[in-house]
C-alpha cells in the first residue's frame, strides 16, 4: 500500500507542479507580449515563483520518499 | 532523511537496470544471482577515492570511535592494520564498536574542496586586476576579465541590489558572488569525464543551505522578528495558526533550497548514466550487433542532456543565490508600520 501511495503521490505532485509552473509560464508569455521591454523583470520573477513552487512540490516529493521507503517516523 | 531520499531517487533506476538482466537470466534458466548490468549507484554515491584521468587515488580516512580518533591513508591501510575490518560493506572497528563519526575525507569533498579553489583563484585574479586599476580606471580588458565582470555585476545588479534593500545590499555581495561561484564551479565538475558534481550530494547542499539560513538569521531585523513571532493587524486568534506556520517557514526555505539543488543536479547525473547504460542492458539483452548499432541513439540523446546539464548547472547556481538573496532580503527589510498600527487600532476597537 505505501508503494501504492508513493506512485500515485509523485505522479499527483507532478500533476499539480506542471499545472502551477504552466499557469506562471502561461502569464509570463503573455505579459511579456503585451509589453517586451519588462521582459527581464517578469523572467526574473517567472523564475523566481516557478522557484517556490518546485520547493513545495519537492516537499511533497520527501514525503512520497517516506512513504516508499516504509520509514515509520 | 538524506539516505531516505537517495533510495527514493534511485529506487526506479534500479528496477530498470535489474530488469532486463533478471528476464535474460531467467530466459535460460539460469538460477545464480544476477548482478546488474551497469552501477548506478556507484556512479552517484560518495567514495573514498578519487578517480583522475583513469586513475583512481585512495583518499584518507578518518574515523572516531568512542572518543579515540583514527587516522589511515587509505581504506586498505586501515583494514591491514587489524583494527578496522569491513561488515556487510561498512567499516567497523575488530570489537564490532560502530564508527560513531566519519571524517573522512572523501569524493565529494574534494570536489567541494576543488570548486571552492578554482573560485577563489578566480575572484583573487580578478581582485588583483582591479587594484591595478584595470576595470576601474579603464575598461576590463581581455576575455576572461570580462566573462568575470559580467557575472559579477550580474550577481551584484541583479541578485543582490534586486532583492535587498539598498542601504544593505553591498555587505551581502561577497557571501552571494562567492556561493555563485562555488556551486557553479562545484556542478560544472560534473561534466568532466570521470568528474562529480559535489552538489549532487545532500550533505554539501545542506551545509550551503544552512550557511544562508544562519545569516538570514542573523541579519533579521526587528520587524522581520515581529512578522514571525506577531503580526502587526492580525486577529489574536488567527496569530495562534499562523506563528508556528511562520515558524516552520523559518527551516522549509533553506530546506528547500538543499533539496532542490541536490535534487536537480542528482537527477541529471543519473539520467546520464542511465541513456549510456541501455548500451549495455541492449547488449546484454539482444547481443552486441544490436547494442552497438542502438548506441547511436543513446549518444546523441547524452550529448543533448548534457548540454541541458550544462545549462541546468548555472540555472540552479543562479537560483540558489537568488533565492538566498530573497531570503536574505526579506530578513533584512525596515518597513515602517503606520498603516499596521492603524490596522491594528481598528481592530482592537471593532472587537472591543
Amino acid at each position: 500500500m505505501g508503494f501504492l501511495a508513493a506512485g500515485l503521490g509523485a505522479g499527483l505532485i507532478a500533476l499539480g507542479a506542471g499545472i502551477g509552473i504552466g499557469l506562471i509560464g502561461k502569464s509570463a508569455v503573455e505579459s511579456i507580449a503585451r509589453q517586451p521591454e519588462a521582459a527581464g523583470d517578469i523572467r526574473g520573477a517567472m523564475i523566481l515563483t516557478a522557484a517556490f513552487i518546485e520547493g513545495v512540490a519537492l516537499f511533497a516529493a520527501v514525503v512520497t520518499a517516506i512513504l516508499a521507503l516504509n520509514i515509520t517516523v | 532523511m538524506p539516505l531516505a531520499l537517495r533510495h527514493l531517487l534511485l529506487l526506479p533506476l534500479f528496477l530498470l537496470v535489474l530488469n532486463p538482466s533478471v528476464s535474460a537470466n531467467n530466459s535460460t534458466d539460469d538460477a545464480q544471482p544476477v548482478e546488474p548490468v551497469i552501477d548506478v549507484m556507484g556512479k552517484v554515491l560518495d567514495h573514498d577515492y578519487l578517480m583522475i584521468l583513469g586513475a583512481t587515488i585512495p583518499l584518507p580516512r578518518i574515523f572516531l570511535v568512542d572518543g579515540d580518533w583514527y587516522f589511515y591513508a587509505n581504506t586498505q591501510s586501515a583494514i591491514a592494520s587489524d583494527e578496522f575490518q569491513r561488515v556487510e560493506g561498512e567499516i567497523v572497528r575488530a570489537d564490532g564498536a560502530p564508527v560513531s563519526l566519519d571524517m573522512s575525507i572523501t569524493s565529494h569533498l574534494m570536489y567541494v574542496w576543488f570548486g571552492i579553489i578554482l573560485a577563489l583563484i578566480c575572484t583573487i585574479w580578478a581582485a588583483r586586476r582591479y587594484k591595478r586599476g584595470v576595470g576601474r580606471n579603464v575598461e576590463p580588458q581581455g576575455t576572461a576579465h570580462n566573462i568575470f565582470e559580467v557575472f559579477f555585476v550580474f550577481i551584484r545588479d541583479d541578485i543582490a541590489k534586486e532583492y535587498i534593500s539598498a542601504d544593505k545590499y553591498k555587505r551581502y555581495v561577497p557571501y552571494l558572488f562567492s556561493v555563485f561561484m562555488a556551486i557553479t564551479f562545484m556542478n560544472l565538475f560534473g561534466l568532466l569525464p570521470w568528474g562529480v558534481s559535489a552538489t549532487a550530494d545532500l550533505t554539501v547542499t545542506a551545509t550551503l543551505a544552512g550557511i544562508t539560513f544562519f545569516i538570514t538569521q542573523f541579519s533579521g531585523t526587528k520587524d522581520y522578528w515581529r512578522h514571525v513571532f506577531i503580526f502587526p493587524g492580525v486577529h489574536p486568534l488567527i496569530r495562534i495558526i499562523l506563528t508556528p506556520v511562520e515558524i516552520l517557514g523559518l527551516f522549509t526555505k533553506p530546506f528547500a533550497l538543499a533539496i532542490r539543488l541536490f535534487a536537480n543536479m542528482l537527477s541529471g547525473k543519473i539520467l546520464i548514466v542511465c541513456i549510456l547504460g541501455l548500451i549495455f542492458i541492449f547488449t546484454d539483452i539482444f547481443g552486441p550487433l544490436i547494442g552497438v548499432s542502438s548506441s547511436i541513439v543513446w549518444v546523441s540523446l547524452t550529448a543533448a542532456l548534457y548540454i541541458l546539464k550544462a545549462f541546468i548547472a548555472l540555472l540552479q547556481a543562479y537560483i540558489f543565490t537568488m533565492l538566498s538573496a530573497v531570503f536574505i532580503g526579506m530578513a533584512a527589510e525596515e518597513h515602517h508600520h503606520e498603516d499596521h498600527d492603524t490596522n491594528v487600532a481598528t481592530a482592537t476597537e471593532v472587537t472591543t
